[in-house]
């Protein structure tokens, strides 16, 4: 069983204009796999397609073999789909407290213990749990949404350039938190552009060019792939 | 003065439940709806109309205690707020729902001042032009202050009645937004509606929650409308400019602020009749808007983003 199959999806946000075109992916559970890529490739626009936010029209996603193509964005949360978008990631209005009391009222999970575990894998949001999320630093910003995204207990997490804006050392920082998240038993999905902080912790990569897959390997091989990095990765901020 | 405050209070009260409905309009669905002056004269003359089914089948209203009006107002408004609602979602499937998708918000603003024109005329086209009441009875202004302290307060008890059923309505507002989880909803959805939907918000139930209460909220306040002053085609015309008056000027998309602000207009307005006359006191609602925004351009309960 995978954790996540999409095939030859073709979506994009006007009607015969698809973003991205013949995509496919397939992820394991507890896997992290990687979606690498150019920019305007369409890494984010596939992403957002499987999390109902861009209308697809061809091809099908399938979570643990259950199709979900199409299904609205809301229902996704609550058939174990989290998506962390890449920016305007948490309520800023709201505490941090209340960004997590409000996911778990929504996705109706009891509050105190999934809190209670949440805050004991991010002890940073523990200790100012009532700061509003609008005057968290960047790294912890990128925490909560994380921290929100999984209120839920999601089978599958899928991030939105998570490395977006954070200084290299934050980067580290937030990619560690997501391997112990998946530690706890979530399959995770990232769209980057950060090649090498992705890799770095990727089981697998697959590399998007013009709205389709063209390289899916392991990570160590795409790595180690200079023809690869020539062609589809280009120069990327994580090497330099 | 002690009575112009009262007076104040009491208009006040039926711009702020206006203006709350303007404010969750704004801050959910992101357009400034010139049509909801129009639910509150739909809301007015649909309880009168359910106020006359009743005195059909049960005889001519009897008071109720030392109020002008009956139960069967009481019950005529709660069928006035259904319709209301009804009638808003109706509004929003025929109209808005379908604009949302493609247009922008200026082109939602643009069909507001058209639906409140089909709205009005067809109110004017089927009740008439001539004012109405809901009761004719004569009331006795009970003096609850003498007349040497501050030149004294009267009030009669259905401008006690208003006031107490706006605390009430209020404060279950606020139970329902920060208590419940479609109030929470509502409020997540105000603030990032995309984030909403990845967080597991249908939106699309907010939004029909949003309509609902602005317009049970606008039907009360037609009523309050009515029942202190009188019925008119143009009574929601009248109101809507101190209606975004309060919303803006309590920091619009803030359900408080718009308390706040339609208390503070009923109150500017009032204070100003022995200053500058009646004919001139809706102006004073505009002095004290800009005055507020000059010094806290978000207005007095708005977030800066």
């Amino acid at each position: 069983m995978t954790a996540l199959r999409v095939e030859a999806l073709e979506a994009g946000y006007e009607p015969g204009l698809p973003i991205v075109r013949g995509a496919s992916l397939s992820v394991e559970p507890n896997e992290i796999v990687a979606v690498l890529g150019p920019n305007g490739a369409g890494k984010s626009t596939l992403i957002k397609a499987i999390a109902g936010l861009v209308p697809i029209s061809a091809g099908r996603v399938l979570l643990h073999d259950r199709e979900i193509t199409g299904r609205a964005a809301h229902r996704l949360p609550h058939e174990g789909l989290g998506f962390v978008p890449q920016t305007e990631n948490v309520f800023v209005n709201l505490s941090i407290d209340d960004n997590l009391d409000l996911a778990a009222s929504i996705l109706k999970v009891p509050k105190k213990r999934r809190l209670g575990d949440l805050y004991a894998l991010f002890p940073d949001l523990a200790r100012q749990r009532r700061l509003l999320a609008g005057r968290l630093s960047g790294g912890q910003r990128q925490m909560l949404a994380v921290a929100r995204a999984l209120v839920g207990e999601p089978k599958v997490l899928m991030l939105d350039e998570p490395s977006a804006g954070l200084s290299p050392k934050l980067v580290g920082i937030v990619f560690e938190k997501l391997v112990e998240v998946r530690a706890t038993g979530v399959t995770i999905v990232l769209v980057e552009q950060n090649v090498k902080a992705a890799l770095a912790i990727a089981d697998r990569a697959a590399v998007l060019v013009e709205g389709s897959t063209r390289v899916v390997g392991t990570a160590r091989e795409l790595a180690n792939d200079p023809q690869v990095a020539a062609l589809y990765l280009g120069h990327h901020r994580g090497d330099t | 003065m002690l009575q112009l405050i009262a007076d104040g209070f009491v208009i006040g009260s039926v711009i702020a439940l206006g203006a709350i409905g303007v404010t969750l309009v704004y801050s959910i669905l992101r357009f400034a709806n010139f049509a909801h002056g129009e639910l509150l004269t739909w809301g007015a003359y649909l309880a009168w109309t359910a106020l006359l089914g009743f005195a059909a089948v049960w005889g001519p209203m009897e008071p109720l205690g030392p109020f002008s009006f009956g139960w069967t107002l009481l019950a005529s408004l709660g069928v006035a707020a259904i319709a209301t609602a009804a009638l808003a979602l109706l509004v929003d499937l025929l109209l808005f729902r379908q604009l949302r998708r493609h247009g922008s918000a200026i082109t939602l603003i643009m069909a507001s001042f058209g639906a409140a024109l089909v709205l009005r005329n067809l109110l004017q086209f089927i009740f008439g032009a001539v004012p109405e009441y809901y009761s004719r009875e004569i009331q006795v202004a009970i003096r609850l202050v003498p007349r040497d302290v501050l030149g004294g307060l009267r009030v009669t008890p259905d401008q006690l009645f208003v006031l107490g059923l706006t605390a009430v309505s209020v404060v279950g507002l606020h139970l329902f937004l920060t208590r419940t989880t479609l109030g929470k909803a509502m409020r997540a959805t105000s603030i990032n509606p995309q984030l909403a939907r990845v967080t597991g918000i249908d939106v699309d139930r907010v939004i029909r929650a949003t309509w609902i209460i602005g317009a049970v909220l606008a039907a009360v306040a037609g009523v309050f409308s009515g029942l202190t002053v009188q019925l008119r085609p143009q009574l929601g015309l009248d109101l809507l400019l101190p209606l975004f008056a309060a919303a803006i000027l309590g920091g619009i998309g803030s359900v408080y602020g718009a308390v706040a602000g339609g208390l503070i207009v009923g109150l500017a307005e009032s204070l100003s009749v022995p200053i500058v006359g009646a004919e001139y006191r809706a102006a004073t609602a505009f002095i004290v808007l800009i005055a507020i925004l000059l010094i806290r351009p978000t207005g007095l309960f708005g977030e800066r983003t």
